[in-house]
């Protein structure tokens, strides 16, 4: 065991406080208590457009893939969105457009935004678990289109800018992994957390030999979040409390 | 002007007069709907276990922000707790209540009335502003309408919202242009809006207020509730409210705005000239806050028809992403089938290791390649087990055997309820489970009988036809794979898939048993047909005398290894008979099994990783220290296992020039003659194959020679189940 280990407690004191800082820099972490248990998690959404290239449509189940044949008449065929979402996997439901001739009429009190936004408008969502095992906290995501649909992980690595994912490739924290949430039971992506401590062992050494507290789950945050996209503000380290209970409680070495 | 007009037309389809271009209207960024992935898994579960074949109107609730960064759209967002109605809106979020129609067939969402919902919600919306209703609870203005049809079989969810907007019979006219609040408020003013509104919320226990009256000075601002009208405005020449509102454009309102200019209009329009609107955005970017981008205009309220009290005429129905009416559809497969997660999850984790441990790992090599499995027995089910692990899909078993009680304990793919009834085909069920485990294997499985030598199949036409019959599917299935697996529980039964993939140039990795020790083996890959005919490859290794059960030569190529057959002085022959249940029997320490069938797959796959493959230099004890030559280590010939010593050693050796199975001559006949051949091997005793390879000559000069000292035979005479 080592100082730095986090226990459960210790993530729930780290989350408390990032929240509460959340509140001010209001950057949307909030804590949700799980169903029926002590447990919960810190999450936070978010919004970004980005272009990303879809995977391409697997093999169709027969007839099944395609949805029936739309009835509508002449209805002329757009362009793909070739780049963009992929065609099969969402959109409008072809089948049905045209078939509807109530509700049509045109409002013309509607200002059209920009065809291209909401289609390159993806939305992610964060969540940070706490993980006995590892004695670490886990980082759980998705990212999903307007529509709902969770992207692979392929699409999400191809929304990472190319120049920054070949770093990112590279570093330490290359171990994304697919699991159903813990207490929601879906799947999320992971950033796996075998090599979470041996990469927090020196910073948080580091913090206890300049006598300094620091919010560990902050701190790893701000490692791993821009790995999948998730930027903490610098001004989280400029929040963070010097009030020497907390600095004395958390530099009580557990062994010492 | 033409220019000009199709700007103020732009994506409408009307008719801008001049006129209208100097007088300009109002126009609102519609609502996007925006659903969280957890939505769609919630809904699911909701149909399944609560609604059922219920179709009446359920209370749906989501959200929208005047937070969102420019460029982004007017959301108005659904998340995994939209449909438990108690649930709190996140922080600085208005809440939305809208009533969701989830009907049981893509027939009825097709053929639901959309204008009359539409109707509905907008009768209640003209209800609540005549009662007064939405001055006390103005989220009334915001109501929606979620229509969907979740087709659970493929993951398909159908939907189509609709922000019912009650409309005026002609255009709001702006009178002062839409900008921004620091052009019209000074640094002082804006502070003491945004503490206003703080305080608004506060006094509320709220952290968002959707609609709010306001009044300022220049150094003060006041604000009140919508329904504190009457006291707030004793005057009403400058009237100014404030929308809470979602959208992020320079010269537009979202849509909270239109129904609210629609209760304004109804309620106070015939006092008011005209009404000074503040779209309160309120943002924070690296934590600090700006509400300065807020938008202010004025506008003149056009008369509603005052006396018919009918409802105004309504829209709001959603157009789809190419932009017409209509509904949208979002396949979900991939993220909500079970069989597609235990696949991407299954495919992640071997990933997991290739990026963790192994960069270089060719995993799709090991993937995709066909295993024919021969023998479902301890060995199969485990070799079976380790295949899974690595991702193979294709994994096919051969087995005529059928579940016997002592069986499962010993045989992971089977269970006491496959023993009844006479118990099932073992090939059978191993398939069963296999897609039981995971069902993205592709797994095949065919209970039939390996032809052996000494075991005659000439007793009748009809065994003869069926030796030729199992002899062609044993053909085409090593034809159709890559990797074969001999796992059988005699020795004799390898012989035919020997030298069928022999023949074939079939990889072929062997396993068998003693009771504590094992031999895992690749077979020597010959080198391919085309250059070498029976007599040059007789020819090619002449300088050396054949020395069966060699391991002298370190660095034998993978083509020159041997075979399990080319070992034995004795050619393999009816082993089953003369024997005891003892020695038919072998039995294996319980633990054997499973350490031989892992190795025997992990052999196959650092075989695969070998850019060589089949033709690897083999590795042996020695090269242990050495420079592996793939990145997960080395490749041997044999590992020979010895449990007693908890010992493994790496033997390697050459094919024999005499080898009942492997020999250029055994193959030449098998190549010409076929079943003919193949039928005089079964039909005889097994001089037949010892006189045909010189393997008799072999006794006759050895033992002319007096060497007593037979040769061991290196493998093990192995009988497992
Ligand atoms: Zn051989």
């Amino acid at each position: 065991m080592s100082w730095s280990v986090l226990d459960e407690e210790g993530f729930s004191r780290c989350c408390r406080l990032l929240v509460q800082q959340s509140q001010s820099l209001r950057d949307g972490w909030s804590w949700e208590p799980g169903q029926g248990s002590a447990e919960g998690y810190l999450r936070k959404t978010t919004l970004r457009t980005a272009a990303f290239t879809s995977r391409p449509e697997r093999e169709p189940e027969g007839s099944g893939a395609a949805p029936e044949q739309h009835t509508a008449p002449g209805r002329a065929e757009e362009p793909s969105q070739s780049d963009l979402a992929a065609p099969a996997a969402s959109g409008d439901a072809d089948d049905l457009t045209g078939a509807e001739d109530d509700g049509a009429d045109e409002d013309d009190w509607v200002c059209r935004a920009p065809a291209e936004s909401s289609s390159r408008v993806l939305q992610y969502e964060y969540h940070v678990l706490y993980s006995c095992s590892y004695s670490v906290p886990v980082l759980y995501f998705r990212a999903f289109t307007l529509e709902g649909r969770s992207l692979s992980l392929d699409e999400v690595w191809s929304c990472v800018p190319p120049q920054y994912r070949a770093r990112l490739q590279q570093s330490p924290w290359n171990t994304i992994t697919q699991q159903e949430h813990p207490l929601l039971g879906q799947p999320f992506f992971l950033v796996h957390p075998c090599r979470t401590d041996e990469l927090m062992r020196p910073v948080m050494q580091a913090a206890q030999q300049q006598l300094r507290w620091v919010n560990y789950v902050v701190t790893w945050l701000s490692m791993v979040g821009p790995l999948v996209g998730l930027e903490m503000p610098l001004s989280y380290a400029a929040l963070s409390p010097q009030s020497p209970t907390a600095t004395a409680a958390e530099q009580e070495p557990s062994e010492a | 002007f033409p220019v000009l007009m199709t700007v103020v037309g732009a994506g409408c389809s009307v008719n801008v007069s001049v006129y209208d271009f100097l007088q300009p209207k109002l126009q609102f960024a519609p609502f996007s709907s925006a659903l969280e992935a957890g939505f769609w898994h919630q809904l699911t579960q909701k149909k399944l276990n609560e609604y059922r074949l219920d179709e009446s109107p359920k209370c749906v609730k989501g959200y929208y922000y005047n937070g969102e960064s420019v460029g982004l759209p007017t959301r108005l967002t659904l998340e995994f707790s939209a449909l438990d109605v108690d649930v709190a809106t996140p922080a600085r979020c208005c809440p939305a209540v809208g009533t969701l129609y989830n009907t049981n067939t893509l027939d009825a969402f097709k053929t639901t009335d959309k204008k009359a919902l539409l109707e509905k919600e907008a009768n209640e919306i003209w209800d609540a502003i005549q009662s007064g209703a939405a001055l006390k609870d103005p989220s009334i203005l915001c109501k929606f309408i979620l229509l969907t049809f979740a087709d659970l079989k493929k993951y398909h969810f159908y939907y189509w919202f609709c922000f019912p907007a009650l409309c005026f019979s002609e255009g709001i006219k702006i009178l002062q242009q839409p900008s921004g609040l620091e052009k019209v408020f000074s640094a002082k003013q804006i502070t003491a809006l945004q503490e206003a509104y703080d305080g608004l919320c506060v006094s509320r226990g709220t952290t968002a207020v959707p609609y709010f009256l306001m009044k300022y000075t220049d150094d003060s601002v006041q604000m009140a509730l919508l329904g504190d009208w009457d006291s707030f405005f004793t005057d009403t020449k400058k009237v100014t409210v404030g929308v809470y509102d979602p959208c992020t454009l320079s010269q537009h309102p979202g849509w909270p705005l239109r129904n609210l200019l629609v209760l304004l209009a109804h309620r106070w329009g015939s006092k008011l000239d005209t009404v000074d609107v503040l779209c309160f955005r309120d943002r924070t970017l690296q934590g600090s806050r700006s509400i300065q981008h807020s938008l202010i205009f004025q506008v003149k309220l056009p008369e509603l028809p005052l006396n018919s009290g009918m409802c105004p005429k309504s829209v709001g129905w959603e157009k789809n992403p190419k932009g017409a009416m209509g509904p949208r559809m979002v396949n979900l497969s991939e993220c909500m089938d079970p069989k597609r997660l235990a696949e991407s999850s299954v495919d992640l984790n071997l990933k997991l290791m290739r990026w963790r441990l192994v960069p270089s790992l060719d995993l799709d090599k090991v993937v995709n390649t066909k295993c024919l499995l021969l023998g479902a027995g301890t060995l199969g089910c485990n070799v079976a087990r380790t295949l899974m692990g690595w991702g193979v899909r294709h994994i096919t078993f051969v087995d005529n055997a059928k579940i016997s009680y002592s069986n499962p304990v010993r045989q992971p793919l089977y269970e006491f309820e496959d023993c009844l009834g006479g118990g099932k085909s073992k090939a059978m069920a191993a398939v069963d489970r296999l897609t039981k485990i995971f069902p993205g294997v592709n797994a095949e499985g065919y209970n039939m009988s390996i032809p052996m030598p000494g075991h005659p199949v000439n007793f009748s036409q009809a065994t003869l036809s069926q030796a030729q019959r199992d002899v062609e599917q044993l053909e085409r299935l090593i034809a159709e794979h890559d990797v074969v697996f001999l796992l059988m529980d005699t020795r004799e039964s390898r012989w035919l898939p020997t030298v069928i993939a022999a023949s074939k140039r079939k990889l072929v990795v062997n396993a068998a048993l003693g009771f504590d020790t094992f031999v895992v083996m690749r077979h020597g890959l010959k080198k391919p047909p085309a250059n070498h005919n029976v007599s040059e490859a007789a020819d090619s290794s002449p300088s050396l005398p054949s020395v069966p059960g060699s391991s002298l030569f370190s660095n034998i190529p993978g083509h020159k290894l041997g075979c399990y057959f080319c070992n034995d002085v004795v050619a393999p022959g009816d082993s089953t008979r003369d024997r005891t249940l003892d020695q038919q029997c072998t039995v294996s320490r319980p633990g054997l099994a499973m350490i031989a069938g892992a190795l025997a797959v992990e052999m196959m796959v650092s075989i695969l990783q070998h850019s060589e493959g089949g033709y690897a230099v083999a590795s042996s004890s020695d090269d242990r220290m050495n420079e592996p030559p793939t990145s997960l280590g080395l490749v041997p010939h044999q590992i020979r296992g010895f449990l007693s010593r908890f010992d493994n050693v790496l033997p390697a050796s050459l094919a024999f020039d005499k080898c009942t199975a492997c020999s250029p001559i055994v193959l030449d006949h098998y190549e010409r003659e076929g079943f003919h051949f193949l039928s005089k091997v079964f039909n005889s005793s097994h001089s037949f194959l010892e006189d045909l390879t010189g393997l008799t000559l072999l006794h006759q000069e050895t033992q002319a020679a007096e060497v007593k000292h037979t040769r061991t035979h290196t493998h093990t005479h192995t009988h497992t189940h």
